[in-house]
């Protein structure tokens, strides 16, 4: 879950917020300016969201709600050149956070299957659902998550992280030899102070962090050590530096980040005094796309800026809800991503051509930042 | 009468030579690239076709045209039939047979008026010779108590068994807010419950002096709802009334008519001394037949498969020259040819095309393709399809709706009745990876087109559909506008999904989507609901259920479809009029009594209406 639920909740817990901040460049764009052939790709089921492609450019990975026996995300991998879809995940517990390995035939994922409560928790939300309730929509950061190597040839799963606390939203180095992800193991492996153990009851994201490990799950490593969440890792093109989103401390402001794999050389990329998330590389590598909450606490949108950071992000899509998770294809033409655009407020995943050539002028335009 | 005789010659010849080889289709589509829809297109929406009424020459082309098409694909009659054509009747139009007003007064010879200038019955009068005594009830207008809007024509009269003569309209001189009220019951079929319902034998209407088309005859319009009102009626000119009126002597009609036009709720009406009348009245409803036109490609595996039929189907018919009350044809447009391209050429050739992908392939369940007639004056085609239908509907696993889907914008295709199958969200997925639409799914399967004739009968269905224009229901509707590269990707994802639904184990489940509900007690203006689907087409005395809305207050008032609502909160009902006007006398969520007969059996029942969303 790479939307971090900490969003949703506190948006909708109704927390005042103050007006959005400066204007918007003077350049004036549209969403067809960057977009074309939008279209909603997934239909089945009450939600999807975060897909990313196959290196090849020909799957796509995703998670959706969509089997009535189980009330939580299970993964999926739809065939582009077919339409044919199938669970990869084992179809109990929970999972989110799907990801391609290059150069090997596994799939990463986040999941409780393991947990003897899984199929009870089930149930009760099944339950909960039944009695006429709507949950107001909130991760729960299950402290169970741990991460998953799917095998596809054997359909095999292999367990790479064992420790307490919510490990996820992982993705692969372009080789395919290391794993980026987020841990929030650190609230629950050392002694917490009485207010660290209100904050992990209240909201245990906060002690998200960023990890990195060798593909077998060797080698777990810390990157980050800043209070507030962190989390959303992936590589960049190149493979030399990490690109993720760092939450401050009260979990309202988030920016765009990016430091090398050993965890130094930490840059800040965004300083755009809004929730900006889900940053992605363009496989060009000269910008990145990321969304944000920057004109309205719930109004969800895709901007982009430059790979370096030193200008204003540029608006990428203009419909009201939620837009955002944007993950250009490997070929840099097309992009997925998640969007509330075709009503009932819960996402489904879209589609668009994306014009490269149009993008790269646009944030050639945007002014400096600051 | 020579043009129209001319027109027909043309177009004979035209399918003559059509029949013979397509050497003489329109010459665009020889040259256009392989569209599998544009010939079909550009032939259905030509001027040969003369915008393909139902009932009419252009119709019987258009389904000669679809007959030789269907011969082409090789597709086959549907069980029990010899022919690809499937006739119904229906009515297409009412004119006056001879209607007559005998005027006797005292000491004087009868007067008998029978031009149709003088007398002519109204379209929805019942056909009989009453007479009696003469009342005049002013404009006849009587609002409903529940308006709290003091006003009724018939408070001091006693019209029993007399003739009642009122005036067209509503008082003229009213201020706007009264017009406004007055005018909702000023319909003339409004005006002839009224006097039903107070026991006239007949209705009279003069167009007052006061008034526009002063003197003049109403004229009969054509009318879906077709039952009569329970009522001889008839309008009359200025001349018959001035006859009538005779006997007053200290004022003129017009007089009259300026005493009543403030509105003043207490100038009453009056006997006319000294006078009888006998009225007969002739209305002749003219039966026509129209003609749906279906085949099938049959399986070509044996498999036993649950619900063996696939339909797919689209109307055919539109609405010729525009005369008969559905076109929007703005000021010199009117009376022309509607040509009906994007309603529904397109769906009928994307109909025909997905037949052309899908012959010669294997398939394990029947597919039958479709084309309604009469679908612009009330689904009258489809709705006769399922009411008697050649193959069982129970045994059809899904119907495919295609209406109104070649004018594409932005890649948008709209889907309705998604609401009709779970089964249907991962088959439009799957198809859609390769289609690429950006869909718009609805899953209210009570539409405006004959996917609802489906939806009723309880078949999963799906309706196409690309959106409104401007020239909708206009003669600009032309093929020219046509966007044929995105018709054509409809019928690549269309055929696709034909495809899989002809292949699966299962055949999809039908749900009945409920319709939801504003809580009862809402603002001011909002229109009852009652969930009732009426059967337009129909001659049955009271309001025939074509069907009910799932969730809403008739269902829960356990009404169903083929029902004969007679009687609603007090009101007599004889027709859909009837019922229309008596839902101005019920409240939001207060109960009602129905009246209804199911087969030959009397039965009553509560409906408590709701609010309209």
């Amino acid at each position: 879950m790479r939307i971090a639920g900490g969003i949703f909740a506190v948006a909708l817990a109704g927390l005042v917020w103050a007006a959005p901040m400066a204007a918007q460049p003077a350049a004036s764009f549209e969403e067809r300016d960057f977009l074309s052939r939008v279209r909603r790709l997934t239909v089945e089921g009450r939600r999807a969201g975060e897909g990313y492609w196959s290196p090849d450019g020909n799957r796509l990975v995703f998670q959706s709600e969509r089997e009535p026996g189980n009330p939580f995300y299970q993964i999926y991998v739809l065939d582009l050149n077919v339409g044919e879809t199938k669970r990869i995940s084992p179809g109990h517990g929970k999972t989110t956070c799907a990801f391609f390995r290059p150069g090997r035939p596994q799939i990463l994922f986040s999941s409780t299957h393991h947990d003897p409560e899984s199929r009870a928790l089930q149930q009760a939300e099944l339950d909960f659902r039944a009695s006429g309730q709507e949950r107001r929509y909130a991760w729960d950061y299950d402290p169970e998550m741990d991460l998953y190597a799917y095998d596809e040839p054997t359909g095999t799963y292999t367990r790479l992280t064992t420790a307490r606390g919510y490990d996820a939203e992982a993705s692969y180095s372009p080789d395919g030899e290391w794993i980026a992800f987020s841990s929030m193991r650190d609230g629950y492996e050392r002694p917490l102070s009485e207010a660290e153990q209100k904050q992990l009851a209240l909201d245990p994201s906060y002690f998200g962090e960023i990890y990195i490990m060798k593909a077998d799950g060797s080698g777990q490593t810390r990157l980050t050590h800043t209070p507030g969440y962190d989390g959303g890792p992936f590589f960049s093109p190149d493979g030399t530096r990490i690109i993720w989103r760092q939450f401050d401390e009260q979990g309202l402001i988030a920016d765009i980040w990016t430091m090398k794999l050993d965890g130094s050389d930490k840059r800040q990329i965004t300083d755009f005094k809004s929730m900006s998330w889900a940053p992605y590389y363009h496989p060009s590598g000269e910008y990145v796309l990321f969304s944000s909450n920057k004109l309205g606490f719930e109004n969800f949108e895709i901007f982009m800026v430059d790979a370096a950071g030193t200008k204003e992000p540029v608006r990428v899509t203009y419909s009201d809800g939620f837009d955002g998770l944007p993950v250009p294809s490997p070929d840099g033409k097309r992009i997925a991503f998640t969007s509330s655009r075709s009503g009932g407020g819960a996402g489904q995943i879209f589609l668009a051509q994306w014009d490269h050539e149009a993008a790269l002028a646009a944030i050639r335009l945007a002014p400096s930042r600051r | 009468m020579k043009r129209t005789h001319l027109s027909r010659i043309t177009t004979l010849s035209f399918v003559a030579g059509l029949l013979a080889g397509p050497a003489v289709l329109p010459s665009q589509s020889q040259t256009a690239v392989q569209s599998p829809t544009r010939a079909h297109v550009e032939t259905l929406a030509s001027e040969r076709f003369e915008g393909r009424q139902a009932g009419s020459d252009g119709a019987r082309l258009a389904a000669d045209y679809l007959v030789s098409e269907l011969t082409r694909l090789g597709a086959r009659p549907l069980p029990g039939q010899d022919d690809f054509r499937l006739p119904f009747s229906f009515t297409a139009g009412v004119k006056d047979g001879g209607s007559s007003l005998t005027l006797t007064r005292e000491g004087a010879a009868a007067a008998r008026f029978a031009a149709p200038s003088a007398v002519q019955a109204l379209s929805f009068a019942d056909n009989a010779e009453v007479s009696g005594e003469v009342v005049f009830a002013g404009y006849g207008l009587v609002v409903p108590e529940s308006q709290n809007f003091g006003y009724d024509s018939y408070a001091t009269l006693d019209v029993t068994d007399k003739i009642v003569v009122v005036l067209r309209y509503f008082p003229e001189d009213a201020d706007q807010q009264t017009r406004a009220i007055l005018s909702r019951y000023s319909d003339l079929r409004y005006k002839a419950m009224q006097a039903r319902q107070r026991g006239a034998r007949a209705l009279l209407v003069v167009t007052g002096p006061r008034s526009p088309n002063a003197g003049e005859v109403a004229p009969m319009t054509f009318d879906t709802a077709l039952a009569g009102s329970g009522i001889v009626a008839a309008s009359i000119s200025g001349e018959v009334a001035q006859a009538l009126f005779a006997g007053v002597t200290d004022r003129s009609l017009e007089e009259v008519q300026q005493s009543l036009d403030t509105a003043n709720p207490h100038v009453a009406g009056f006997a006319l001394p000294g006078v009888t009348v006998s009225v007969t009245t002739a209305v002749e409803r003219q039966r026509q037949t129209g003609y749906n036109v279906a085949g099938y490609l049959p399986a070509t595996r044996r498999l036993a498969l649950p619900k063996p039929w696939v339909a797919l189907g689209a109307h055919y018919d539109h609405l010729g020259l525009g005369t008969h009350g559905n076109s929007l044809a703005r000021g010199e447009e009117a009376g022309r040819i509607h040509h009906g391209a994007d309603d529904n050429a397109s769906g009928t050739a994307a109909v025909l095309a997905i037949g052309e992908a899908l012959r010669g392939e294997p398939r394990s369940r029947h597919v039958v393709l479709a084309f309604w007639s009469a679908e612009e004056i009330g689904l009258i085609g489809s709705n006769a399809f399922v009411t008697d239908p050649p193959v069982p509907v129970e045994e059809m696993a899904a119907y495919f709706n295609f209406d109104m889907v070649g004018r594409m914008q932005e890649n948008k295709l709209t889907l309705q009745a998604t609401g009709t199958s779970p089964a249907w969200a991962r088959l439009i997925e799957q198809a859609n990876v390769l289609a690429g639409f950006d869909l718009q799914l609805m899953a209210d399967p009570y539409q405006p087109t004959d996917v609802a004739s489906f939806n009723q009968v309880n078949v999963p269905s799906l309706s196409f559909f690309t959106g409104t224009h401007a020239d909708y229901h206009r003669p600009s509707d032309t093929a020219e506008k046509i966007n044929y590269e995105d018709l054509d990707r409809i019928v690549d994802f269309a055929a696709s999904l034909t495809r899989r639904v002809a292949d699966l184990d299962e055949a999809p489940a039908f749900t009945r989507v409920e319709q939801t509900l504003m809580p009862s007690g809402g603002r001011s203006g909002i229109r009852i609901f009652t969930g009732t689907i009426p059967d337009y087409a129909t001659d049955v005395k009271g309001l025939l259920l074509g069907g009910v809305i799932g969730g809403g207050p008739a269902e829960a008032a356990g009404l169903q479809k083929g029902d004969v609502i007679i009687e609603i909160a007090e009101q007599a009902i004889t027709n859909i009029y009837d019922y229309t006007y008596a839902l101005d006398l019920l409240r939001i969520g207060q109960p009602a009594k129905v009246v209804y007969m199911r087969g030959a059996e009397r039965r009553e029942t509560t409906l408590t209406p709701a609010a309209r969303r």
